[in-house]
């Protein structure tokens, strides 16, 4: 077993990425608490996409693709502030699935006009863990600072907003200004592990680790730790995994796709357990096509 | 159409990009999934399901992956895997800790993982994953076209004979039920003729950009009109405009068709919510300044 676990981290390009991997599942799982509290995957979801322009033009005008990512970031991240926040007519995730595929349709004009289109389409896409170098070790390392250090200091107005706005706003917090600030953490986030995993699979890191921590534990504080954990967890795992089955079995797996498989499996296992552990249950509040099946239920009977 | 040519004018220009016989073949696409698309949208809007359609198109994917792989039919994969990840999303929503977005988003990046995992492990992994995000019209054949009449008018002919039931039930489901109607089996109905209209769409604007066709052009036509059958008609209308303009568009400047169609249709919505009569912005603005004229309370 250690020497699945162990044995490839040997080589310095492994090292790197596991260093990289263990980071971002740590940040992306912290962060990914209030995702899921505030039920905002649809925006990080948003987010992952809208910055792509941002990396296009930094390519083109040969820029640091990290600053022309966190520009768009920072801009969507205001403008979806904006939007959910005025348009009634429109309907938040109507606006914002709008948002998400005109930067992205603009992302793919501009990078259609260059000559290797499908294969930057690609690593953008689907990231290169395996190519992460000290620099972009540093970036993320100063990136992950910054955002921990912002939910450490805002921990109880960010708690607060998520269980009770009213009361938030009532005490006399700036809502809209907290909102604002958890979309750029966000889009922090997405910025840092884009070049890592790429941009569809970060929206897996911010989410799958923290609601299968949601599903293990009550406290936000012991919800971020385990998320934390699992995200880290699922990162090295997945890594490992890539690489045996890469190396050894000859079949080429893509090491950010199979990280994010290995995380969804921690979540089965975390659905699995969490009846086990709560027997218990409250009605609860289901939303959606869940709420749907519960009232035709209730209705057939 | 050298005579067109000569006539200059960018309109006259721009159609006469659409002489060639490929061209024409995206044409008739644009104009088939723009129109479906439009109208379909709009049920989407009306059920909030912005993002579970996001969801849905990524979700296909592995679909088609191992429908190419086991040399199945790609609509058929496509089709099936995503009534799997319909049904996955609908039990794991339905449980207590997990709410419906979050529910969502880890099927959502689960199947599409599973789906790069698949592909990865193949040769040939850019192109065709590039193609089956983005789309690639010009490329459309004439198979696709006839799939896509075909799904389409069967999507349409659904809508069309389920009307009053889907539009009750989005707006008053204990009353559909009441009524005595099989609300949890309309559901399903609607979400697979999303799912279908999805995959229809899929060699044309590809899984990504299909969302912005189905969301803008029926979120711009609920600015302008109140009505629902008003609503369709003009949503229609817009999806097949978007469809048509993004494809000359695109095959002038030589950009990304799919994407310039899913820009167009993201900008005839930003006009519409600045110019629209009641609801766009610049009408609200006026309304403010003159309280007395406005309409209606507030």
């Amino acid at each position: 077993m250690t020497e699945l676990l162990v044995e490839p981290f040997r080589l310095p390009y492994m090292q790197r990425a596991l260093l990289e991997v263990l980071l971002l599942g740590a940040l992306a799982g912290v962060v990914g608490v209030f995702v899921v509290l505030r039920r905002l995957a649809f925006v990080s979801d948003a987010l992952t996409h809208t910055i792509f322009p941002g990396v296009v033009i930094a390519h083109l005008l040969d820029r640091s693709l990290l600053l022309g990512a966190l520009a768009f970031g920072v801009l969507t991240a205001v403008l979806l502030t904006g939007i959910t926040s005025s348009s009634r007519r429109v309907g938040a995730d109507a606006a914002l699935a709008i948002l998400l595929t005109s930067f992205f349709s603009l992302g793919v004009v501009l990078v259609s006009r260059t000559r290797t289109y499908t294969a930057d389409l690609t690593v953008f896409l689907f990231g290169r863990v395996l190519a992460v170098d000290r620099a972009d070790l540093l970036q993320t390392l100063a990136l992950a600072a910054v955002v921990a250090g912002t939910l450490w200091a805002l921990r109880k107005e960010l708690v607060l907003r998520a269980f009770d706005p009213d009361g938030a706003a009532a005490m006399g917090y700036r809502t809209a200004a907290l909102d604002l600030v958890l979309n750029l953490l966000i889009a922090l986030v997405v910025v840092a592990a884009v070049k890592a995993v790429g941009t569809v699979l970060v929206v897996a890191l911010i989410v799958v680790p923290a609601a299968a921590a949601r599903l293990l534990a009550d406290r936000v504080a012991t919800t971020a730790v385990l998320a934390c954990a699992l995200g880290a967890l699922g990162g090295w795992l997945g890594l490992a995994a890539s690489y045996e089955v890469s190396v050894d079995h000859g079949v080429r797996l893509a090491s950010g796709a199979t990280i994010v498989v290995v995380l969804v499996a921690l979540f089965a296992l975390a659905a699995a357990a969490a009846p086990l552990r709560r027997r218990r249950r409250g009605p609860g509040n289901p939303r959606g096509v869940a709420r749907w099946i519960r009232s035709a239920r209730a209705a057939a009977r | 159409m050298d005579q067109v040519r000569e006539g200059g004018g960018a309109v006259s220009d721009l159609l006469g990009t659409f002489s060639d016989g490929f061209a024409r073949r995206a044409l008739l696409e644009a104009v088939m999934v723009g129109g479906l698309c439009g109208v379909v949208g709009v049920h989407v809007l009306l059920r909030r399901l912005p993002f579970f359609t996001m969801a849905l198109g990524h979700a296909t994917f592995p679909g088609v992956v191992l429908a190419a792989l086991l040399g199945v039919n790609l609509f058929l994969g496509a089709t099936l895997f995503g009534a799997v990840v319909v049904v996955v999303v609908a039990l794991l929503g339905a449980r207590e800790r997990v709410d419906e977005t979050s529910a969502i988003g880890v099927t959502l990046s689960g199947a599409f993982a599973l789906g790069v995992l698949l592909l990865s492990a193949q040769a040939g992994f850019s192109r065709d994953l590039a193609a089956y995000l983005v789309g690639s019209i010009v490329t459309v054949q004439r198979g696709d076209l006839v799939t896509t009449a075909v799904a389409g008018a069967a999507v349409l002919g659904v809508l069309a004979v389920l009307h009053k039931e889907l539009v009750l039930g989005a707006f008053d489901r204990g009353g559909l039920a009441a009524l005595g109607y099989p609300v949890l089996a309309l559901d399903v109905a609607m979400l697979l003729l999303v799912e279908v209209t999805l995959v229809t769409s899929i060699p044309a604007v590809g899984t990504i950009l299909a969302v912005a066709l189905i969301v803008a052009p029926a979120a711009a036509a609920r600015l302008w009109t109140e009505r629902l059958g008003a609503t369709m008609a003009v949503a229609a209308g817009l999806g097949i405009a978007s469809g048509v303009i993004g494809l000359a568009v695109s095959q002038h400047w030589r950009v990304a068709a799919g994407a310039t169609i899913a820009l167009v249709a993201a900008g005839v919505f930003a006009v519409s919510l600045l110019a629209a009569p009641r609801h766009g912005l610049l009408a609200r603005v006026r309304a403010r300044r003159q309280p007395a004229a406005a309409a209606g309370p507030g």
